[in-house]
């Protein structure tokens, strides 16, 4: 049996049983990694206020860059030398399921699918990079 | 968990804007300017420039990763190119008056649909919606922050359809 790890990470939920993200909830504990990289708990509390200041940038750049993909044709390269394309839609907030439409597949174009995202090595899209300078 | 998904966000941080060659599973290997990495999920998003104008970005899974190498130290000008690709344009400087009647203008509209708002007394071009959202000047929709989505989102829809604001 596994026993839940106490999690400490940036995006924590709007308040108690609300709607956001949950480290004590089942789906997180059976998908997610027992813990988030974070140093030894007996930091001091400048190390910690440093360390999520870094986690709010970093967390807000991802985010952001999540933003740029919506409704691009995004490559995905996946496990076992699988390569597909799909538009994509969405992400959950601990990054395990990317939703997407016409998804491509070696068996056909499905409208709408989940990827699970532990099975993807790396995906990769292109923007216009000369209109904001 | 691999090595890379182990390091702190300090460790992390520290990477910014400087040019990587990433090694991943089934001997992947991608090279791009840094531009973050997901602190929950480690995954590493590489922005490379291409010479038509487009910039194409390649994202590495944190759980995938095996090895990062330092190529590029990176300059203030790739950093202003990275920022300026994803980040929200900068706000047009607004002059004083503007702001405060800006201001005005979204405190009584929000009044008049009964949104309880306060100005902090340390900071009072900040806005204050019931102490749980604050609204910087020049109070746009994507100028509100706060943790509780609904009140977010209910009051970003508001600024909206402001009738008073001209902005758009």
């Amino acid at each position: 049996i596994r026993t839940p790890v106490c999690v400490l990470r940036m995006p924590r939920g709007p308040d108690g049983s609300s709607r956001g993200f949950d480290p004590t909830s089942e789906r997180y504990l059976a998908l997610c990694p027992t813990t988030i990289s974070s140093s030894d708990s007996a930091v001091d509390s400048a190390t910690f206020v440093e360390e999520q200041k870094a986690r709010t940038v970093l967390r807000e750049r991802y985010i952001r860059s999540l933003l740029a993909m919506v409704k691009k044709d995004v490559h995905f390269t996946m496990y076992e030398r699988v390569k597909v394309n799909a538009v994509f839609g969405a992400s959950d907030i601990d990054i395990l399921n990317f939703q997407v439409s016409d998804l491509q597949t070696p068996l056909g174009v499905q409208k709408e699918a989940l990827i699970r995202c532990p099975d993807i090595i790396s995906y990769s899209f292109s923007i216009d990079a000369g209109l904001k300078d | 968990m691999n090595e890379w998904c182990k390091k702190t966000p300090l460790e992390w941080q520290a990477l910014l804007h400087k040019e990587l060659k990433v090694c991943a599973h089934e001997k992947q290997q991608h090279q791009g300017w840094l531009f973050t990495v997901d602190p929950v999920s480690a995954n590493i998003v590489l922005v490379s420039f291409e010479p038509d104008g487009k910039a194409s970005i390649v994202t590495v899974m944190g759980h995938a990763v095996e090895t990062v190498e330092v190529l590029n130290e990176g300059s203030d000008a790739i950093s202003n190119r990275l920022v300026s690709l994803f980040m929200p344009v900068a706000p047009q400087k607004h002059s004083k008056e503007e702001l405060e009647s800006k201001k005005r203008s979204l405190k009584e509209w929000l009044e008049k649909n009964h949104i309880p708002v306060s100005e902090q007394g340390n900071s009072p071009e900040t806005l204050c919606v019931a102490g749980v959202l604050k609204i910087d000047a020049p109070y746009r929709a994507e100028d509100c922050s706060g943790a509780n989505e609904i009140i977010l989102s209910r009051v970003q829809n508001l600024i909206n359809n402001n009738p008073t604001a001209h902005t758009k």
